[in-house]
């Protein structure tokens, strides 16, 4: 069985993908397919996962994949670096898709840059079908024509031309990337990645793997774009530091407010006979961060505030509040802001500037090379804008 | 073996033990910090300046851009640590309680979906019969249009004619969201839905929007009042407000959603504000014969404009009116017409 584990956020087509997947799949003679997908009560950005199921007999475990041949990722901030977590996900010789501006040292981690191609043709970056493309030339078991075919049949008439030439476009960058890579050395683009790495450890790692050239033991999870979980901390401490610089510091001066606890909590017993009591948690206690749900952030800059707070007021999240300094008046709290963008609409007075979010983390991990304050990245990126 | 096909059963076994994890919270974590008429003290108006810095709901899972978080958010802000909230199946429970993710700080609990009302009049009495009930305790529930307006109505009306102490806020979003936009009788006329989808013969909702506001106020209620997160402090005047009123109290919030309204997640609060700008939804108060000393009570407009905002920028920016022809867009101008008429002519 050929198994496919899609991690997207929703909203961004990872089911449609995983289902069209599976019909391009059952369309030869005796294949069949099984796609579904698997979600809890978050909303729209929230992380999710779909599967798609592809055998020459019918197929009648409906359970999650555990190992996948195929792990794709729509958005490449989902793919966390802080441990090889990604690569425990795959089979022995499973393959990681990801859509990323970013190129990766491992052999296993294959980039595409899915939002720039689908952007280009839709005008509008849903990166789903150009996986569709992407897995027709790296799987066997998906031709070209059954993918045009499942298209035909499963979307809409005017996205037919449309998903045709992503699939297209998809595949001719992953031949021409492939013969590339035959030809030059496999590590060049290292260098982009570097830029993502938050310390000058994980960037020297790099560097080693690439004179090394790629020993398959040495490179597990070193050089993938910062993990925004808060998993991160236990297994790399480097790349904690910068992330927590900006986050795990919010203080909050107010006297009532969820507030993260799962880290100070024991795991509770499951014994039945204290199940009832062990599983019982006050008000407000919070386990996940929702950093993860945005891909692009809001920064205040200090100068064009003038401290009318509405930003403050208009948040959905709670996630901009009132500070004591007097350099801003409201700072955001980047463990929970979901990056709706309703805060820079809320300012009248241009202070509030939304920024991808892989632009900011890339310049957090330079600014804490050299040991200055976030804040000056951020503002001099508003202030570009 | 992890099983993930059947969405509904796991969704149902997470609510309900989500429900009762929030009864035991409710029950172990009694209000801390009870300070008896903190809050009401001074009653001024409630601004982005002098509102408190606390957050009661917070980390939870909305969409980005949610307009009912942020009715909730700011409500809560406004009625304080002592408030006890409620909440039937509906996004804002769905969001808020992730087991063992409790994004309240208030005491708060899942209710059935038709018993909004009847779980808060049953907190409510009792608290009072405990003689636990802080001065500034609010009994305060949150449910959605579907909640309210559908499921939800007969509890309500029956927690009216109680007159039961209570504060019932609708977050109307206009359909039922929370299962993926199914069409409620708050959905208003032209609106698409995954039940009354756009097609040849219909494009979108055939019925109109129910008057829930004028259907609360029938019962004279102590105080009904709507609002919008679009003029937040209004609303949350509104709310300090009914919090300081005896018996029943409503309110009806807009509260845009950019996944069931088909916009952006950046514009739910200025669509909350243009749907009053341009007259579709109208922002008021009735306060009932004891309240107002009034018989009949009496019925405020807070905002009259004199010139109203384009409907048809309102509706053509939303993509779940996207069907409507010019014509569907003039009735529903002249539909505005006729109950601005109304409304006119029973307040001014």
């Amino acid at each position: 069985m050929i198994e496919v584990l899609w991690h997207g956020r929703g909203g961004q087509g990872a089911f449609t993908a995983a289902r069209l997947l599976g019909a391009a799949a059952s369309m030869r003679d005796g294949a069949y397919a099984l796609a579904f997908p698997s979600f809890g009560p978050e909303r729209r950005g929230a992380p999710m996962r779909a599967f798609t199921k592809i055998d020459d007999s019918a197929i009648g475990d409906r359970s999650a994949i555990k190992r996948a041949d195929f792990v794709v990722y729509l958005d490449d901030t989902l793919l966390d670096a802080s441990d090889d977590a990604w690569a425990r996900e795959l089979k022995p010789s499973g393959r990681v898709l990801v859509n990323s501006v970013r190129r990766f040292a491992d052999p296993r981690i294959v980039a595409l840059d899915a939002n720039g191609i689908s952007a280009e043709i839709l005008g509008r970056p849903i990166p789903n079908t150009v996986f569709l493309g992407a897995l027709s030339v790296l799987c066997d078991a998906v031709r070209v024509e059954d993918v045009v075919e499942a298209i035909h049949q499963y979307m809409p008439a005017k996205l037919h031309e449309k998903n045709e030439r992503i699939v297209e476009a998809a595949r001719e960058q992953l031949l021409a990337e492939r013969s590339n890579a035959l030809t030059s050395a496999p590590c060049e683009s290292v260098g982009a990645d570097v830029d993502a790495c938050p310390s000058t450890d994980t960037a020297e790692n790099a560097e080693n793997v690439s004179r090394e050239t790629l020993q398959a033991e040495n490179v597990g999870g070193t050089t993938e774009t910062v993990g925004q979980d808060a998993a991160a901390s236990a297994a790399a401490p480097a790349i904690d530091a910068d992330v927590s610089r900006e986050t795990s510091d919010v203080v909050r001066s107010c006297a009532h407010i969820p507030v993260l606890r799962s880290h100070l909590a024991e795991p509770p017993s499951l014994d039945p006979a204290d199940y009832a009591r062990t599983t019982c948690y006050p008000a407000g206690h919070l386990v996940a961060k929702n950093a993860g749900w945005r891909n692009e952030r809001p920064v205040v800059s200090a100068a064009a505030c003038t401290g009318c707070l509405q930003c403050y007021l208009y948040c959905p999240d709670g996630a901009v509040f009132k500070t004591s300094d007097d350099a801003t008046a409201v700072e955001i709290d980047y463990d929970f802001c979901k990056g709706c963008g309703i805060c820079v609409k809320a300012c009248k007075f241009n202070a509030i500037g939304m920024i991808p979010e892989s632009e900011a983390l890339a310049a957090a991990a330079q600014h804490a090379a050299v040991a200055q304050p976030a804040a000056c990245a951020s503002e001099s990126e508003v202030s570009a804008r | 073996m992890e099983n993930v096909t059947n969405v509904a059963s796991a969704t149902t076994a997470e609510t309900r033990s989500a429900a009762s994890a929030a009864a035991a919270a409710a029950a172990t974590a009694t209000a801390a910090g009870t300070s008896p008429a903190a809050k009401h003290a001074a009653p001024k108006r409630i601004t982005a300046k002098t509102i408190t810095d606390d957050e009661f709901f917070f980390g939870h899972k909305a969409c980005a851009g949610c307009g009912g978080s942020l009715a909730v958010r700011a409500a809560l802000k406004v009625l304080g640590p002592n408030a006890i909230c409620a909440l039937p199946a509906g996004c804002m429970s769905a969001v808020g309680f992730n087991f063992p993710q409790l994004c309240f700080a208030n005491n708060a609990i899942i209710t059935p979906f038709a018993a909004t009302a009847s779980v808060l009049s049953g907190i409510e009495a009792g608290l009072r019969a405990q003689g636990i009930k802080p001065d500034d305790c609010t009994v305060v529930g949150f449910a959605g249009d579907g909640g309210t307006a559908d499921i939800g109505i007969q509890a309500l009306s029956g927690a009216i004619d109680r007159n039961d102490d209570i504060l019932y806020i609708c977050y109307d979003n206009e359909a039922y969201m929370n299962t993926g936009i199914q069409k409620s009788s708050l959905t208003p006329f032209g609106a698409k839905t995954t039940t009354t989808p756009a097609g040849k013969n219909a494009h979108g909702c055939l019925t109109q929007k129910k008057n829930m506001f004028e259907i609360v106020a029938a019962h004279g209620i102590p105080y009904a009042a709507t609002a919008t997160i679009g003029y937040l402090p209004d609303f949350m005047s509104k709310v300090q407000k009914a919090a300081s009123i005896k018996g029943t109290k409503y309110i009806h919030v807009m509260a845009p959603c950019p996944t069931g309204w088909g916009c952006s997640v950046d514009e739910t609060v200025e669509l909350a504000k243009d749907v009053v700008d341009c007259g579709l939804w109208y922002l008021a108060e009735y306060e009932g014969p004891e309240v107002s000393g009034k018989p009949g009570g009496a019925f405020t407009l807070n905002r009259n404009p004199r010139e109203f905002a384009s409907v048809e920028a309102y509706l053509r920016r939303q993509g779940r009116f996207r069907a409507l022809t010019d014509e569907e867009i003039a009735s529903v101008v002249a539909g505005r017409d006729a109950k601005w008429e109304t409304l006119r002519s029973a307040c001014c």
